[in-house]
């Protein structure tokens, strides 16, 4: 019996060691990757070519999908925001998802808006659309506003935005989300720079807007969150957006295109059936099914992102919110993986097949799992005295300065790039973040991943949800 | 055997790496590397922002004088609009001559400024800004990064020498045009559109890649923002080129010169097999209001893909000759496709003034869906 347990032991420590080794490598790639996208990003692109495009009468039209969700308190402030976005031919589209505030009321003040007989086409099935809005005051031409039943999901919001969208590439975002001028211009360039694929969507960076100073909407000042559970969050947003998904985007493997703000392109979203109102990661599930619909069609598609922050969310700054946000991602995640598991390592579906989704699945999925049982195991070994501990406090020593590094690459990749935030000290700041990160903040995510697995293992309700905003005013 | 020197304080942790299992050994090695790697990139940081400080201090300093300087000789200059040479008229550049121009930023500062002001301005004024260009002798700069073995300085030259008007020879950019890197064939295409003296539109009869999106927005810029340029007849390269982009691309020069000598190559377009290039074809016809064509559309209409029959339905809107309103009344009401009902209805609105009877008509027998979207058609505060 012992000699299977020292065996079973024996097997369990190299898996580790193998899985802890390829993870290593993949983010040094991942880094090494980034860095080469970057600085092609760079090389190509200028202000210049911005301003011709925003003046060109051959820029392609854009629609903003902006749903909205008991959002009164910032509604009026963010939907000005999108109004002064820097684009020749786009239309907003806000899809107020039955919201019991006056969300709604406040948006019919404001705009003057008035119902319109509105030939509205659901392609995709979603809770039925009560009125559709227009302004009457010329200057708000480019709003219209769907009042709909609550759909219990953003995705049916998005859905119906999307059944009534104008052009052939749709913007998708958070209503309360602050975006740059030049969000547009910046998400259409990689499909028109794109040589023989079809772009099919587009994602830029993600910062945390908690303490940026907003006057009317607009961005007026950048600056790292002062509470530190909203800047680990935007330590890890640098990470995965800048170092992560540039590095996958440089090999066209990117796994996901965040809700925040993505553009992407209507005809193979509605083809592949828009987004999916049970799923809790409906954003990287949308994705995964367009690449399954571009796959089965035959369709050579590419998906890119841009290292440049082009979107400022609210974070939650409170545990209980935090918790309820990354429960529901990691939910997302094993329901993604569950319901597509037909693509793993399946080579019909190419890289997605190949690359993307055994990543997600042995280091997204598998991940909190594995850090899990190594504590408890790490416990147990502590227990019955059989850990070495100089060697077990130099393999942790390792994984810590790794992390480290790893983040501060990012941090660097970013501040080469755009030299964003105005002084030193709250660069320092940010740079002081990743070595509590993996103490502190760590846990809390495996935590969370691993209540949302039980989640969708006992099929939990669960709907999208309030995240009490506090709003962005201005400084005063 | 080499024999290492190892400080005293570090011996300890030698024999715990040298009595080490792999595993450990590594973690050790890779524990260095991090470490070492997360100093290099704090003073990578620290560095690259010290740097970019020091540059903002410095243009907060230069720009300024810089933008006084251009505006005091050139825009606010009296003998600017007296003079109608005045590629001749020879500037003061006492007041440039007194900012360290030695210096290579400067210079770039200087080019960039004045860049910008000429994107800003037309006639004598851009013609003053191009001689105190060259009167600085920056064109000498930009010259040089021609001669550059890297794609990004050839770029930068090539903008400046668009942005500036300089002439330069066919043979130095030709070869460009048909380069291997993307951006660098784009800049040359655009400069040789915008500076060549024999033929602009020549690489139109040779480019065998496609004409990327982007590349278009920025011809057409240049195409239509160029004076003096000699605007070809387009229908040359809608019937010979074998490349589709520049078919495409020709399709919106056309419309945008309002070529109607272009007309009959165009409706021979109608027969080609790609329907995407048949549907821009019929965009283009419907833009030019080619009212001829409408009964060719109409016959071509039950065997065409959706996107085509959007694009004639569109296209009888546009022309509003008002002679197909039947056509338009018949798909409107027994189409099953909702695309093509709300385009039918659209192009029946435009046809409003010899049809306002039979949209009445509709209004009054039509069902709640159809009636719906007409209302949708009729209705200004929409606009798609």
């Amino acid at each position: 019996m012992s000699g299977i347990l020292e065996t079973l032991g024996k097997l369990y420590e190299s898996t580790l060691f193998v899985y802890g080794l390829v993870l290593l490598i993949v983010y040094a790639l991942l880094a090494f990757f980034s860095m080469l996208a970057i600085r092609s990003y760079l090389r190509k692109n200028n202000d210049h070519q911005l301003d011709v495009l925003a003046s060109s009468p051959m820029a392609p039209g854009i629609t903003i999908l902006a749903p909205a969700f008991n959002e009164g308190l910032t509604i009026i402030s963010n939907v000005r925001s999108l109004l002064t976005l820097n684009y020749p031919r786009y239309e907003i589209v806000l899809i107020n998802d039955g919201s019991t505030d006056n969300t709604m009321q406040q948006l019919i003040d404001e705009f003057k808006m008035v119902v319109v007989e509105y030939a509205y086409n659901a392609k995709i099935r979603t809770q039925p659309v009560k009125k559709i809005y227009k302004s009457t005051d010329p200057a708000y031409s480019s709003l219209l506003v769907i009042d709909k039943v609550n759909g219990k999901s953003k995705a049916d919001a998005v859905n119906a935005g999307i059944n009534i969208a104008t052009f052939s590439y749709f913007v998708c975002t958070d209503v309360d989300c602050i975006l740059h001028k030049d969000t547009l211009l910046e998400l259409i360039k990689p499909v028109m720079q794109e040589e023989g694929k079809r772009v099919i969507a587009i994602g830029a960076t993600l910062r945390i807007a908690n303490s940026c100073e907003f006057d009317e909407g607009v961005m007026t000042r950048m600056r790292p969150p002062r509470q530190l559970l909203p800047r680990f969050q935007e330590v890890e947003y640098i990470r995965s957006f800048v170092l992560g998904k540039m590095g996958w985007s440089y090999i066209n493997c990117v796994p996901n295109v965040s809700g925040g703000l993505g553009l992407f392109d209507k005809e193979v979203a509605i083809r592949s059936g828009g987004y999916d109102h049970s799923s809790f990661g409906e954003d990287m599930e949308l994705l995964t099914r367009m690449c399954r619909y571009a796959h089965d069609n035959h369709i050579d598609y590419s998906i890119r992102y841009i290292p440049k922050t082009l979107c400022w969310t609210e974070a939650p700054s409170t545990l209980k919110i935090f918790n309820r946000q990354r429960t529901r991602w990691s939910r997302g995640l094993a329901q993604l993986i569950y319901a597509h598991f037909g693509m793993f390592m399946n080579p019909r579906y190419g890289k997605m097949g190949l690359i993307i989704f055994p990543f997600n699945f042995f280091f997204e999925l598998l991940a909190p799992l594995i850090e899990f049982t190594g504590v408890v195991s790490y416990i147990v070994l502590a227990i019955m005295g059989r850990i070495n501990w100089p060697y077990a406090l130099l393999l942790l020593l390792f994984v810590y300065t790794y992390s480290v590094m790893i983040t501060t690459i990012s941090i660097l990749w970013d501040q080469l790039s755009f030299r964003y935030y105005k002084s030193w000290k709250e660069v320092l700041y940010l740079c002081m973040t990743p070595f509590m990160e993996f103490l502190l903040y760590h846990p809390l995510i495996v935590v969370y991943s691993l209540r949302g697995y039980y989640y969708f293992l006992t099929g939990k309700k669960s709907t999208w949800g309030n995240m009490q905003r506090q709003g962005f005013g201005k400084k005063k | 055997m080499l024999d290492i020197q190892v400080p005293a304080f570090l011996e300890p942790a030698m024999n715990t790496f040298r009595y080490a299992p792999l595993a450990i050994q590594l973690a050790m090695i890779f524990i260095v590397i991090a470490a070492t790697g997360t100093l290099l990139a704090y003073f990578s940081i620290l560095r690259s922002r010290y740097l970019g400080y020091r540059r903002d201090k410095r243009l907060s300093y230069l720009l300024p004088k810089v933008d006084n300087l251009i505006i005091e000789e050139v825009l606010t200059n009296p003998e600017v609009t007296e003079t109608s040479y005045s590629d001749q008229l020879i500037l003061n550049t006492e007041g440039f001559q007194e900012l360290p121009m030695h210096k290579k930023w400067v210079r770039e500062a200087i080019t960039g400024r004045i860049m910008h002001f000429r994107r800003n301005v037309r006639g004598n004024m851009g013609q003053m800004l191009r001689s105190l260009y060259m009167q600085l002798d920056l064109d000498k700069d930009t010259m040089k990064k021609m001669k550059s073995g890297k794609w990004e300085k050839k770029v930068q030259a090539l903008t400046e020498f668009i942005n500036m008007d300089m002439s330069i020879s066919d043979v130095t950019i030709l070869p460009l045009t048909n380069s291997r890197n993307r951006e660098l064939r784009a800049a040359a295409r655009h400069a040789y559109i915008k500076l060549s003296k024999n033929e602009p539109f020549k690489f139109f009869d040779v480019v065998t890649e496609p004409l990327l999106m982007w590349d278009q927005v920025e011809l057409f810029r240049i195409i239509s923002s160029t004076e003096d340029i000699a605007i070809p007849n387009f229908a040359r390269w809608i019937t010979y080129s074998s490349n589709k982009s520049v078919v495409s691309f020709c399709l919106k020069l056309i419309v945008h010169y309002n070529q109607l000598p272009a007309v009959p190559a165009v409706i021979k377009l109608l027969d080609t097999k790609d329907h995407y290039l048949r549907a821009n074809a019929i965009n283009c016809l419907g833009k030019l209001r080619v009212p001829d064509v409408e009964e060719k559309l109409v016959s071509l209409y039950s065997s065409q893909p959706l996107h085509c029959q959007i694009e004639i339905l569109k296209a009888l809107g546009r022309i509003s000759s008002g002679r197909y309103i039947d056509f338009l009344k018949q798909e409107f009401l027994h189409s099953t496709d909702f695309d093509l009902r709300k385009s039918a209805a659209k192009s029946l609105v435009k046809n409003e003034w010899i049809a306002s009877q039979v949209l009445r008509e509709l209004i009054d027998t039509a069902n709640p869906e159809n009636l719906r979207i007409l209302k949708h058609c009729m209705n200004p505060l929409i606009k798609y």
